[in-house]
């Protein structure tokens, strides 16, 4: 499960030892598609990485800090720590190995 | 809009050669480019190496393949591709025209072309360059920005940018005279690439450095790898196998796209080639 997250309860990505956070908008093509290959990687690792999605329209200061210029951005997040960022629509297996191997 | 078991992209005598195989295998399928089919074909002017076909011009070769097209009742879906998305168990397909495609399996015909990058161009993809004016339009409000238009259509993005944007400079790569919004600058330079300093990006050419916050390059086709997120690429190929399968299941690529030499036949020959395999995949999808 991806849970929606606004800037208020960034804490949570910051306390979890191991995070997937979505950066997309509403209004953004290549957002729409990736949510459901995001949806799927979770439910694929369930109980061992959390998964986020944050609007950054709703918090333009947090994509601000990430340098979040061009979205979608999934930027994996070890024990509140971005380590690795990916830009744009992945497939889903491109995507759930980068994860496997940044974050298991 | 109902989903197709194959849709081809280009109708170039690869695109073409798919769309005839995968129809008398009696596929379901979308095939999208232009009613003129390729310019790369209509410009030969005179064919020496088509088998059964000595010497003719490339208007007669494509009057010939628009006639085998109409007399199989093919129709060709004038609409450019810009994304082509990996789902899994299908692919959309994102067209300039704001439709979502949906297709089974993906043939990629779009031939090459022979635009580089600009030195730095793709490193800074994504956190700084974009490609898509739509797409990223919104996170540039009150932002900087630089268009690099290879087309007088790329106007209306630069205009549409200027909606969010604080300011945005304009860099026509053509001669013809530039019609925006006078709030828009108008620079006639010449890019030699594109750097980062964490803050802002900077614009190199050959008359002098511009800086900005965000850097969109619109050219009239996007490479291959750009075109379909995931895909394995070698320079501005597709890396294919004999059976023109790419790394990316249900997806195969045929022509000039998949690779040298740059020949009609060699493109025909790799189109029947992938329309067989993608035939041939869906059948035994379809039975397990
Ligand atoms: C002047 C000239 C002379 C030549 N002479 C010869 C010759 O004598 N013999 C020979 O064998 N070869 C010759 N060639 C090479 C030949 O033209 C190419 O190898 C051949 O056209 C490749 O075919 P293709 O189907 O792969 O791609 P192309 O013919 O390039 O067709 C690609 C098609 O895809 C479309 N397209 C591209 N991107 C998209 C998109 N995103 N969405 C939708 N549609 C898209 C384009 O509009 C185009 O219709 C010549 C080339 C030129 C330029």
């Amino acid at each position: 499960m991806v849970k929606k997250i606004s800037g208020d309860d960034f804490q949570e990505v910051l306390e979890s030892k191991k995070a997937v956070v979505d950066f997309s908008a509403g209004w953004c093509g290549p957002c729409k598609m990736l949510a459901p290959v995001i949806d799927a990687i979770s439910s694929d690792l369930d109980g061992q990485v959390d998964f986020f999605n944050i609007d950054v329209d709703e918090a333009p200061e947090l994509a601000a800090q990430y340098s979040v210029m061009s979205i979608p951005a999934v930027i994996l997040f070890k024990d509140g720590e971005a380590v690795s960022v990916a830009v744009g629509f992945r497939p889903q297996p491109e995507l759930e190995t980068w994860i496997r191997d940044t974050l298991l | 809009m109902d989903r197709v078991d194959i849709a081809i992209i280009g109708t170039g005598p690869a695109g073409i050669s798919a769309a005839i195989t995968s129809v008398i295998r009696n596929k379901k399928i979308l095939l999208l480019g232009s009613a003129d089919l390729s310019a790369k074909m209509r410009k030969a002017q005179e064919i020496r190496n088509y088998p059964g076909l000595p010497a003719v011009s490339g208007e007669a070769l494509s009057a010939a393949m628009q006639e085998h097209l109409s007399s199989m009742g093919i129709e060709i879906t004038e609409d450019k591709i810009i994304s082509v998305y990996a789902m899994g168990s299908y692919f959309a397909l994102q067209a300039a025209s704001g439709i979502m495609y949906e297709a089974s399996s993906v043939i990629l015909a779009a031939g090459v072309t022979a635009a580089k990058p600009f030195p730095g161009e793709e490193e800074l993809l994504g956190r700084g360059v974009s490609y898509c004016a739509t797409c990223d339009a919104p996170l540039c409000r009150g932002k900087e920005v630089i268009v690099i238009g290879f087309s007088p259509d790329e106007e209306k993005e630069a205009a549409f940018l200027a909606e969010t944007a604080s300011a945005v400079t304009y860099i026509p790569m053509y001669r013809q005279e530039v019609q925006l919004p006078e709030t828009i600058r108008v620079e006639r330079a010449r890019p030699a690439g594109i750097a980062s300093d964490g803050q802002k990006r900077i614009v190199r050419t050959q008359e002098g450095t511009l800086t900005c916050d965000a850097v969109f390059v619109l050219r009239e086709s996007v490479s291959a790898g750009t075109l379909v997120p995931g895909l394995e690429t070698d320079g501005p190929h597709v890396k294919v196998d004999l059976q023109m399968r790419t790394n990316l299941p249900g997806c195969y690529a045929c022509g000039d796209i998949a690779g040298k030499p740059y020949q009609y036949i060699k493109a025909a020959g790799q189109g029947n080639t992938a329309a067989l395999s993608a035939v041939s995949d869906l059948d035994e999808k379809k039975d397990s």
